[in-house]
C-alpha cells in the first residue's frame, strides 16, 4: 500500500479526535473519508503531510514513517503529495498565476519566466488561461478552486489530498470538480484521497469509501458496499436521514 | 489564559496532552508556565526571523510593499499623537516650573534631551504598537485561521520567511525613520506651544547643549529594539491564532498588549544600559 495509517492518535487539549485509525490507501484510487463534522477527517489527511502530528501511530507514504519527520524533511514530501484545502485558500495578495508560481519556485526553484509559463500551462489544463492575471478576490468558488487544484497538481504529485473540493460550490461546479478529480485519478494515476460530506460525489467517483465515526474507523469499502451494509450509522448517514442509531 | 490575565493561543504542542488545572498549586503555577512556554515561543520566532532575515532570500517588494503599510500609513496618526504630547508636556512643564523659578530658557534644552533620549521613541513605539502590530496579528491571524499558512507550508515556504521577515525588516527601518519624525513634530509643538503661551524665543527653545552622543545612542537602540519587537511579537500572536474570527480577535488584542509592554520592558532595560555605560 503506498499509504498507510497506522493506529493514529490525536487530541487536542483534552478533546480526543482521532482514536487509533487505521487505513490503508491504493496506488491509483480515488479513496474517500467521510464522516460527521468535527469528526476528524481532515485532521487525518493533515497528518500525511505535516501539517499536525500525531500523538501516536505511523504513517507510511511509500513505505517510510512520515509521521516524525521534520518540516524541513516534509518538503519532499509535499512535492509528491499535494494538498487542495477546503476553502481553496489561495493567497489573497497574489495574482492566481502567481499563486500557481509560488510552488515552482520554492520546490523546483525555478526561474521567475520558467515558473510563469509553467503555471500558465497549468490554468490552461483546468481551463483558468484567460483568469491568470485575476486576484482569487475577483473569482467565485468554483473558478477559485479549479486554480487551487491547478496549484496543488503544479509539481505532478503522485498523491493529491482534497478537503472537502466541493463544499459551497453550486452544483454544477461541484461536479466539474468531481469530473477533473475522476480524470486526475484514470487519465494521469494520481492516487486521490478526497475528505467529503457530499453523497452526491462520494457515490459517482469513490473507488472506496472509509467513514469515521467517535475518532475510530467504522467501514471501509465500495460504494455498492456501503449501500448493502446493514450498519445503521452508515445507512443514517449515506441516507442522510436526521433519525438514527448516530450521535451528533 | 495567559500570565497577563488574557487568552492565548495555544500552541499545538502547548494543547497536547494539557487539561485543565484541578489543585491549587496548578492553578497557581499555570500562570507562570504558560508564560515560560509562551517566551519560549517568542524566541524560536524571533530566532528564526533573524534566520532568514540574514541568510534568507529577500523579497525587496514585499518589504517595500510593508514599509509602505507600516511608515507611510502612520505617518499621519503619528504626528497627530506626538504634536499633541508636545504641546501638553510643554504646557504642563512650562506651568510647573514656573511655580518654582520664573525663568524658562532651559526648558527647550531639556525637554529636547528628554525627547531624544526617551519621549519620541517610546511614545512613538507605543503608537505604532497599536496601530501597526494589531495590523500585522489580524492580517497573520485571518492567513493562519484561512488555512493560507498551511498552503504555504504546501508550497515549501515558511510563513515567518515569507510573512514575518518582509514585516521585521520594514518595521525595523521604518519605525527608525518614524520616531526621528515623531522627534522632529513633537519639537515643532513644544517650540510653539512654549512661544506662545510663555512666550519663549524659538532659538532660545531649539538648544541642543544637553543632548550628547549617548543619548542619541540610546534612542537609536531603542529605534532598532522597538521597531524588532513590535513586528515578532505581534507576528508570534499572530501565528498562534485559533478559534476563527474570535481567536483573530483576541490575537490582535494580545498583540497590541504584548508589544506594548514589550516597548515598556525594552525601554527599562536600554535606558539603564545607556545610564550605566553613558552616565546621566
Amino acid at each position: 500500500m503506498p499509504i498507510s495509517f497506522r493506529n493514529i492518535e490525536k487530541r487536542f487539549g483534552p478533546k480526543v479526535v482521532l482514536d487509533g485509525v487505521s487505513l490503508d490507501v491504493r496506488d491509483g484510487e480515488c479513496f474517500f473519508v467521510i464522516g460527521q463534522s468535527g469528526v476528524g477527517k481532515s485532521v487525518l489527511i493533515k497528518h500525511l503531510v505535516g501539517l499536525l502530528k500525531p500523538d501516536a501511530g505511523e504513517i507510511l507514504l511509500d513505505g517510510v514513517d512520515v509521521a516524525r519527520l521534520d518540516e524541513r524533511r516534509f518538503y519532499a514530501v509535499r512535492k509528491k503529495c499535494a494538498m487542495v484545502f477546503q476553502n481553496s485558500t489561495l493567497f489573497d495578495s497574489m495574482t492566481c498565476v502567481e499563486n500557481v508560481t509560488l510552488p515552482l519556485r520554492k520546490h523546483k526553484a525555478l526561474s521567475p519566466t520558467d515558473a510563469r509559463a509553467e503555471a500558465l500551462r497549468r490554468l490552461d489544463q483546468v481551463h483558468m488561461r484567460e483568469f491568470a492575471d485575476a486576484f482569487p478576490a475577483e473569482l467565485g468558488d468554483g473558478l477559485r478552486k479549479r486554480v487551487a487544484i491547478a496549484r496543488a497538481l503544479t509539481l505532478d504529485p503522485r498523491y493529491v489530498l482534497f478537503d472537502e473540493p466541493t463544499t459551497s460550490l453550486d452544483p454544477v461546479s461541484a461536479r466539474r470538480v468531481d469530473q477533473m478529480i475522476r480524470e486526475l485519478c484514470d487519465t494521469v494515476g494520481v492516487t486521490a484521497i478526497v475528505v467529503s460530506h457530499d453523497l452526491v460525489s462520494i457515490f459517482s467517483i469513490a473507488d472506496r469509501i472509509a467513514m469515521l465515526y467517535k475518532g475510530a474507523v467504522r467501514m471501509v469499502g465500495t460504494p455498492a458496499e456501503l449501500r448493502a451494509t446493514q450498519d445503521g450509522v452508515v445507512q443514517q448517514f449515506i441516507q442522510g436521514r436526521a433519525d438514527g442509531p448516530m450521535e451528533v | 489564559m495567559s500570565a497577563t490575565g488574557e487568552r492565548t493561543a495555544p500552541l499545538e504542542a502547548d494543547v497536547d496532552g494539557s487539561r485543565e488545572p484541578t489543585g491549587l498549586l496548578e492553578t497557581v503555577g499555570a500562570a507562570p508556565l504558560e508564560l515560560v512556554r509562551d517566551l519560549r515561543g517568542l524566541r524560536r520566532t524571533l530566532v528564526t526571523t533573524l534566520r532568514y532575515t540574514f541568510r534568507g532570500r529577500r523579497d525587496w517588494r514585499a518589504i517595500a510593499e510593508q514599509m509602505y503599510a507600516i511608515g507611510n500609513r502612520s505617518v499621519f496618526f503619528l504626528s497627530v499623537t506626538m504634536g499633541f504630547i508636545g504641546m501638553i508636556m510643554i504646557f504642563q512643564s512650562g506651568v510647573q516650573t514656573k511655580k518654582i523659578v520664573p525663568d524658562l530658557t532651559l526648558l527647550g534644552a531639556n525637554y529636547i534631551e528628554l525627547l531624544v533620549r526617551d519621549f519620541a521613541a517610546s511614545i512613538g513605539a507605543m503608537m505604532l504598537a497599536t496601530r501597526v502590530g494589531a495590523g500585522i496579528a489580524a492580517e497573520i491571524g485571518s492567513m493562519v485561521v484561512t488555512e493560507q499558512t498551511d498552503a504555504l507550508r504546501m508550497c515549501a515556504a515558511d510563513p515567518i520567511e515569507y510573512l514575518v521577515v518582509p514585516r521585521f525588516v520594514a518595521s525595523v527601518l521604518m519605525t527608525t525613520v518614524l520616531v526621528i519624525w515623531a522627534c522632529f513634530i513633537a519639537m515643532m509643538a513644544g517650540m510653539l506651544t512654549a512661544n506662545t503661551i510663555f512666550d519663549v524665543n524659538y532659538w532660545t527653545f531649539l538648544n541642543f547643549s544637553l543632548v550628547d552622543t549617548g543619548d542619541v545612542v540610546v534612542c537609536f537602540a531603542k529605534c532598532l529594539a522597538y521597531g524588532a519587537a513590535i513586528p515578532i511579537v505581534s507576528a508570534h500572536r499572530g501565528l498562534h491564532t485559533f478559534g476563527g474570527s474570535e481567536g483573530v480577535g483576541w490575537a490582535t488584542t494580545n498583540a497590541v498588549v504584548h508589544s506594548s509592554l514589550a516597548v515598556i520592558v525594552l525601554n527599562f532595560f536600554i535606558s539603564s544600559a545607556g545610564w550605566l555605560i553613558f552616565g546621566s
